[in-house]
């Protein structure tokens, strides 16, 4: 579901959003929020109880996770119009399912962070490249 | 179906997704329901949505949006060329694996 315009931005917007972050990614978000309120309850509680958990492990902010919002939001539109039950949508283990489906979408900054601080660490460790700057050793 | 058998479907979902819309095209619903006939009962629908997302991502399908009476338009994937050549890459590791375990089961009676 695309929604963002091919428009040049103005400058008086590219300035605004330095301040507030890429007001597409809001209307999306808004967007996102508005389909999941028309879901059935119980396919919204457990929306919800997705979205918290993506919040926290998935990539927070950006086009990336817009897009997996957006995709989220037709999976349980799908599964609610078909009446798919809630434990065949997660099957037996949520936690797996949330994994898989956040596999496919940016990481989210705080574990990208992580990630490439861990493999840069090894590296160094493991004596390659060696120019790298190092503040660890000598 | 068993832990195990759950397992070792992570690793091959993908292909065997991949190989049923090799036959033809299908949307999401459709390839679990074929997946459910076939005894893989415990696959979460999420998770094929999932991987419908990535090999959609990946290029391996095309996708036809079809109108439907209820809920959102259908999504239908079928194979494209890349999809066929990566799919045929599937098979040759597939075989790889399934050769190599033979003889490990012969060797090991």
């Amino acid at each position: 579901m695309t929604t963002e315009s091919n428009e040049p931005k103005s400058r008086y917007l590219q300035h605004l959003e330095i301040i507030t972050g890429p007001l597409e990614d809001k209307k999306r978000w808004r967007q996102y929020k508005a389909r999941v309120k028309q879901l059935p309850e119980n396919y919204r509680i457990a929306v919800e109880a997705l979205e918290r958990y993506l919040m926290h492990f998935g990539p927070a902010d950006g086009a990336g996770a817009m897009a997996m919002y957006g995709d989220l939001a037709e999976l349980f539109e799908q599964s609610a119009a078909d009446g798919t039950p809630i434990r065949d949508i997660f099957g037996d283990d949520p936690v797996e399912f949330a994994e898989a489906f956040m596999a496919n979408y940016p990481l989210g900054q705080y574990r990208a962070r992580e990630r490439h601080r861990f493999a840069s660490a090894i590296e160094r460790a493991a004596g390659e490249n060696p120019d790298r700057e190092d503040r660890t050793k000598r | 179906m068993g832990k195990q058998l759950t397992e070792m479907l992570k690793g091959t979902l993908e292909g065997i997704v991949l190989a049923l819309l090799s036959g033809r095209p299908a949307y999401g619903y459709e390839i679990t329901a074929w997946l459910r006939d076939q005894g893989f009962t415990d696959v979460a629908e999420g998770t094929i949505y999932a991987l419908l997302v990535r090999i959609e991502q990946r290029g391996f399908v095309d996708v036809e949006k079809v109108r439907s009476e209820k809920g959102p338009p259908r999504k239908v994937y079928s194979l494209n060329a890349q999809g066929r050549e990566y799919l045929e890459e599937f098979w040759k590791t597939w075989s790889f694996l399934a050769a190599r375990l033979e003889q490990l089961r012969e060797g090991g009676k």
